[in-house]
């Protein structure tokens, strides 16, 4: 038997990393691995490449070859695709489309080798990975809980440049091709082999037996493919004049929403309905060049910043001494609490919800039950599945015994002395010491709630956002005896739930509804001075927010709006004196979608009650009423939000800018594809926001002033 | 009284229960598993003990769902018990909860567990309905059938007769072995111990009566609201009880198992319910250990057999053994929960333990046991007023017990019940 690496033959035990090895066994059928089994991480760096383009041309000289296996370096790994930090370095649009072009002949040397070649898939195989995946003949998947495959390249804001566009497209047809790339969609098991996407899904156990076995069969037959064939409505709407039809629904979904922001999807539309338009050659050479084009576009660099910033988030939960959270309570029923501890007993953990009253947990389960039954009907949820999430949730006006909870959790009234009140009774209920006690607070001073309790060190703000089962992000609050522990547990707990925590400071609004106030502030204040909530509105959608200020003021509330907006007053005074509107909106019982409407109607369209308290808060003005052109909306609201994230940095809130371009995207929904605020505030030029403030300082208002920290930034740049 | 050492001592330290709820009502929907889940969950959720240190899990449950066969380890798991705790499901009619008692206590004194996580469950809404032999037979032949003449003719052999269906609550609640239903053998103990209608109905009426006024405080200290499918309110009290309910209305009733000449009616027999109880129990060496403070603690338990003609007579049987267990006379005993299958049986029992002739005959004992004073028996009402949900039943006698020798400040008390199929089970508490 030989052994190979890339070039040189070594023994098994010294493997070099980041190279893919090879070896011929007695059958003549050669596996090659695509990396070392010391690897974590396998993805295609340029060296990997390289070495990759060596093997399968030593492969092809062998003489005795068979056939060959292609495999990751070991159990529950194939390949991540390409490496991201290399695609965030490619500058030129050339540089990009040469590495495709690169990439992709070095894949299809697996086509022009004679004999079959069968990917043993086991683990991610992402991206790049799935495409020489698809270049091999037969594709083979291991049930391993790891095995993930898809294209989710246009998540990055590119497409995949490796030849794979066309390749999955004549696999498994244009209908599922498009829905599969244009969403960026991953497949697990049976659902990968339901779509086409392979061949064989077979016990962990059996993965390479099962390839070398496809490899007979091919043999026996004296073939190197399978015969494969469109059938059914895959051949007609991807080979017959047909695919108009599946082409037009899929352009009509890339219309909608924020969809029209990002290129990325609309070229790899393109690219797949090529594979059936195009000779395969021509076909490559375009995608090629439609990644060149993509990877160089800031809503690609700003996509990838993003996904780097998610990871950088997913490894707060790896901290020393985070704990892993088994068991909660959750006090306090209402929307806040219910939504949580759901969150908690869907993603595993054993929860008590408590209140005073049963009625709102009876409600908190019937809620949980719909949610349930809809993921049920759509498959993604088995009955006994549905079963264990109510069955982790206990209800009940009784507390218990807290003995065995990790975490206890309040999300009632904001009321210090309540919330201190009920910190206490847990601690006497028998907390243990190393229990985390954390707070869902949105204005309340961690801090203060932690000196009223022994062992302080281990309160902590775990702050949810409404409603917590969708909002993605999580302010983990840091109070000034929290310890990095009690961080760490709350991160963990966050990622646990899917979501992103990013650590604040424990100061009033947090990070997200701090830079929230002056930018639904000033939309109220536009309203007065004349500007229409739907031209508002509109300006920020158009921009790439999910939701105008008008409608997000409708969802939150005014009366949240008008108690959050006085205690940030209380620590800004100059700065935020919160719009006359909110309480006006509040006295007039138009609170927004939970009182039947707001300034728009209890659905979010049309006119709301609202709209006669605006109307006369706008007749008691002085001056007339003026609309607000699109420039100065943007001036208005975007940039105070920029001003307010830097002062958030400044004061030390959050660590970074990352901190900053993270949160805002994940917690108010500042557009992912400019790459998140600071990135945003580079590319529109620090020094011209801070001269528009300055001028909206002079003509408009004061609040405008830029902070000391950002005329800094803007001038040394 | 016997002097066992802490180790051996079975401490009952926590328990809970679902209201019981009239069968095809509040818990209809529910399984007997559902059932049994809520009270392990919540009485794990109350007590300090840790859910890996119990060492087995015990249900009495005398029907459960075809797809929950042994239901204590399907509800163990949902409650959130690792998959290393080992669980049973018992059956022993009526006394199956009980039965998960007397189970752990023979566990702990041979030395296997410690600490025990026990009750019974049963939903008596679910009971199924079953195909009729004839049905099944016309489902044999269909399914045989090859070819298209054949299966014609099976399909023709159907009558609607067929779709008769087998009441399994029903056929549960008569005795194979001797044709007799439940309602039938209490005629017959009422017939031999010369017990009247009225005597009944007045036994019915206090059992509401008292049930109805401990309701308020003394029974909704041993329930846990339940909160299930369809989630539309909490469940928080047994519905059984009526606290209107008059004597001349008892009076009305028409005899239902006897119809010409009876005097047992729907009125003065037990109540068909849902519903579970789980108590937590054990050594009392490890409650001392822990810091916890018992409820209760099991002195002596008894099981014997009599005719199941008679089956209503079973606690009469059971209790000497019970009392020769924990070495106490039956003059100790300050409380007693003896279940009402009919009231006709308890009164039966009562004079039965009264009874010289009885005692020497049945029991082979040299005179009478003693008199109870009925003033002494079921003071919170009894399943006439709460139901009877089969398997749950025993559990909640003895958790009822505890609670009531607790307030009343007794010493000794006596939960014992009927068996169908002829037998009677008894444990004697000591409150602790």
């Amino acid at each position: 038997m030989t052994t190979n690496v890339a070039s040189s033959p070594t023994t098994a035990a010294d493997k070099p990393r980041g190279v893919v090895h090879w070896s011929l066994g007695q059958d003549g059928i050669a596996v090659l691995r695509l990396g070392s089994t010391d690897e974590t991480v396998v993805t295609f760096t340029r060296d990997r490449l390289l070495s990759l383009d060596a093997a399968l041309q030593q492969i092809g000289a062998e003489p005795r070859l068979r056939g060959v296996v292609l495999a990751g370096p070991g159990p529950g790994m194939f390949c991540a695709g390409a490496d991201i930090g290399l695609i965030q370095d490619i500058t030129d649009c050339k540089d990009g489309e040469a590495a495709a072009v690169q990439g992709r002949s070095i894949f299809q040397r697996c086509r022009s080798l004679a004999v079959p070649v069968v990917a043993a898939i086991e683990g991610p195989c992402l991206g790049g990975g799935c495409e020489l995946a698809l270049f091999a003949d037969v594709r083979v998947l291991s049930d391993h809980p790891a095995t993930q495959i898809g294209l989710p390249e246009v998540k990055l804001g590119i497409l995949p440049g490796f030849g794979g566009t066309f390749t999955l497209a004549r696999l498994v047809g244009l209908p599922k091709a498009l829905d599969l790339v244009l969403n960026g969609k991953l497949l697990r098991g049976k659902q990968a082999a339901k779509a086409g996407l392979v061949d064989r899904v077979v016990p962990a156990s059996k993965l390479l037996a099962a390839a070398k076995e496809e490899i007979e069969r091919l043999a026996q037959k004296g073939r190197k493919h399978v015969r494969r064939k469109l059938r059914g409505m895959a051949y007609w709407l991807s080979c017959t004049p047909l695919r108009a039809l599946a082409v037009r629904k899929a352009r009509q979904a890339l219309q909608q929403g924020q969809a029209r922001f990002y290129p990325a999807p609309q070229k790899a539309l393109q690219c797949l309905v090529n594979a059936f338009t195009l000779p395969a050659e021509r076909a490559f050479a375009a995608e090629a060049k439609a990644l060149g084009d993509l990877i160089v576009t800031p809503v690609s660099k700003g996509l990838v910043h993003l996904f780097f910033l998610t990871e950088r988030s997913k490894r707060l939960g790896k901290q020393d001494g985070a704990l892993d959270v088994q068991r909660a309570l959750v006090v306090g029923g209402g929307v806040m609490g219910a939504g949580i501890a759901g969150q908690f007993a869907e993603k595993g953990l054993r929860t008590r919800l408590c209140d005073v009253d049963l009625a709102p947990l009876v409600r908190a389960k019937a809620r949980l039950q719909q949610e349930l039954d809809k993921r049920q009907r759509r498959g993604q949820l088995q009955a006994h599945e549905v079963q264990a999430v109510q069955d982790r949730l206990a209800i009940g006006t009784e507390a218990g015994h807290l003995g065995s909870t990790d975490l206890w959790l309040e999300a009632v009234v904001e009321d210090l002395g309540v919330k201190q009140k009920l910190m206490q009774a847990a601690v006497a209920r028998g907390l243990r010491d190393d229990a985390i006690l954390a707070t869902n607070t949105s204005s309340l001073s961690v801090t203060a709630m932690q000196r009223s309790v022994p062992h302080p060190e281990r309160v902590v703000g775990i702050h949810f956002f409404n409603p917590p089962e969708k909002m993605p992000l999580v302010e983990v609050i840091r109070g000034e005896d929290t310890t990095a522990a009690a961080v760490a547990t709350a991160c963990r707990l966050a990622l646990r739930l899917g979501k992103f925590p990013v650590v604040v400071q424990d100061a009033p609004g947090f990070l997200v509804n701090r830079c929230l106030a002056p930018y639904v502030n000033e939309a109220a204040r536009l309203l007065l001075e004349g500007t229409s909530p739907e031209a508002i509105d509109r300006a920020m959608l158009d921009f790439g927010m999910p939701m105008g200020p008008c409608r997000l003021l409708d969802e939150i509330g005014f009366d949240v709006a008008t108690k959050v907006s006085a205690v940030m007053h209380a620590a800004f005074p100059q700065r935020m004196v919160p719009c006359e509107l909110f309480a006006a909106m509040t006295t007039a019982k138009a609170l927004g979608q939970k009182t039947g409407g707001g300034i728009y109607g209890a659905d979010g369209t049309g006119d709301g009650p609202g709209r006669a308290v605006l109307a006369s808060l706008r007749a008691q003005r002085a001056t007339p009423g003026r609309e607000a052109g699109r420039g100065e909306l943007l001036q208005r609201l975007v940039y105070p939000l920029v001003d307010e994230a830097f002062r958030c940095l400044d004061e030390g809130l959050v660590a970074s800018e990352d901190d900053l371009d993270l949160g805002l995207v994940m917690g108010i929904g500042f557009p992912p594809f400019t790459g998140g605020i600071t990135w945003f505030a580079r590319r529109e030029g620090l020094a011209n926001i801070t001269a528009a403030l300055d001028a909206l300082a002079r003509t408009v208002g004061p609040r405008f002033q830029p902070s000391d920290g950002l005329r800094r930034r803007a001038l040394a740049r | 009284m016997n002097n066992r050492c802490d180790s051996d001592t079975l401490a009952l330290v926590a328990g809970l229960r679902t209201p019981f709820c009239k069968a095809g009502g509040a818990l209809q929907q529910v399984a007997a598993a559902d059932l049994a889940t809520h009270v392990f969950r919540e009485l794990l959720d109350r007590t300090p003990i840790r859910p890996d240190a119990i060492d087995e899990v015990i249900l009495g449950c005398a029907g459960p769902d075809a797809r929950e066969a042994n239901v204590a380890r399907v509800a163990a798991l949902r409650a959130g018990l690792p998959s290393h705790v080992p669980a049973m499901t018992v059956m022993r009619n009526c006394a199956s909860g009980m039965e998960a008692v007397l189970q752990a206590e023979q566990k702990l004194r041979a030395g296997q567990g410690e600490v025990f996580l026990v009750g019974g469950a049963e939903s008596m809404s679910n009971f199924p309905l079953l195909m009729g032999p004839a049905l099944v037979k016309f489902f044999a032949r269909l399914g045989k059938a090859r070819s298209l003449p054949q299966r014609l003719r099976a399909l023709l052999s159907f009558r609607f007769g067929a779709l008769k269906p087998r009441i399994a609550v029903l056929e549960g609640l008569t005795d194979p072995t001797i044709g007799m239903s439940m309602g039938d053998t209490a005629e017959k103990v009422a017939r031999q111990f010369g017990i009247g209608r009225a005597a009944m109905d007045a036994w019915a009426l206090q059992s509401h009566r008292r049930a109805a006024a401990a309701q308020k405080e003394r029974l909704a200290a041993e329930i846990v609201p339940f909160v299930g499918r369809p989630f539309r309110e909490a469940v928080r009290t047994d519905d059984g009880v009526r606290a209107e309910q008059s004597f001349d209305a008892l009076q009305r009733l028409k005899p239902v198992f006897d119809r010409r000449e009876g005097d047992v009616t729907v009125g003065n027999a037990c109540q068909i319910t849902d519903g579970a109880v789980a108590l937590l129990c054990m050594s009392l060496r490890k409650c001392k250990q822990l810091g916890l403070s018992p409820l209760a603690l099991v002195r002596g338990t008894g099981t014997a057999g009599l005719s199941p003609a008679t089956m209503g007579l079973g606690p009469v049987h059971a209790t000497p053994k019970a009392l020769a267990a924990a070495g106490v006379q039956l003059s100790a005993i300050d409380r007693v929960e003896l279940n009402e299958a009919f009231a006709a049986q308890v009164l039966g029992c009562l004079q039965a333990f009264a009874d010289d002739g009885y005692c020497q005959r049945e029991l082979g004992l040299p005179g009478a046991l003693g008199e109870i004073d009925p003033a002494r028996v079921n003071c919170n009402g009894g399943a006439i007023a709460l139901g009877h949900p089969i398997a749950a039943s025993g559990a909640r006698l003895v958790l009822t017990l505890a609670h009531e020798l607790r307030r009343s400040g007794g010493r000794f008390g006596l939960a014992t019940l009927c068996i169908g199929g002829g037998q009677g089970q008894a444990v004697v508490l000591e409150a602790a």
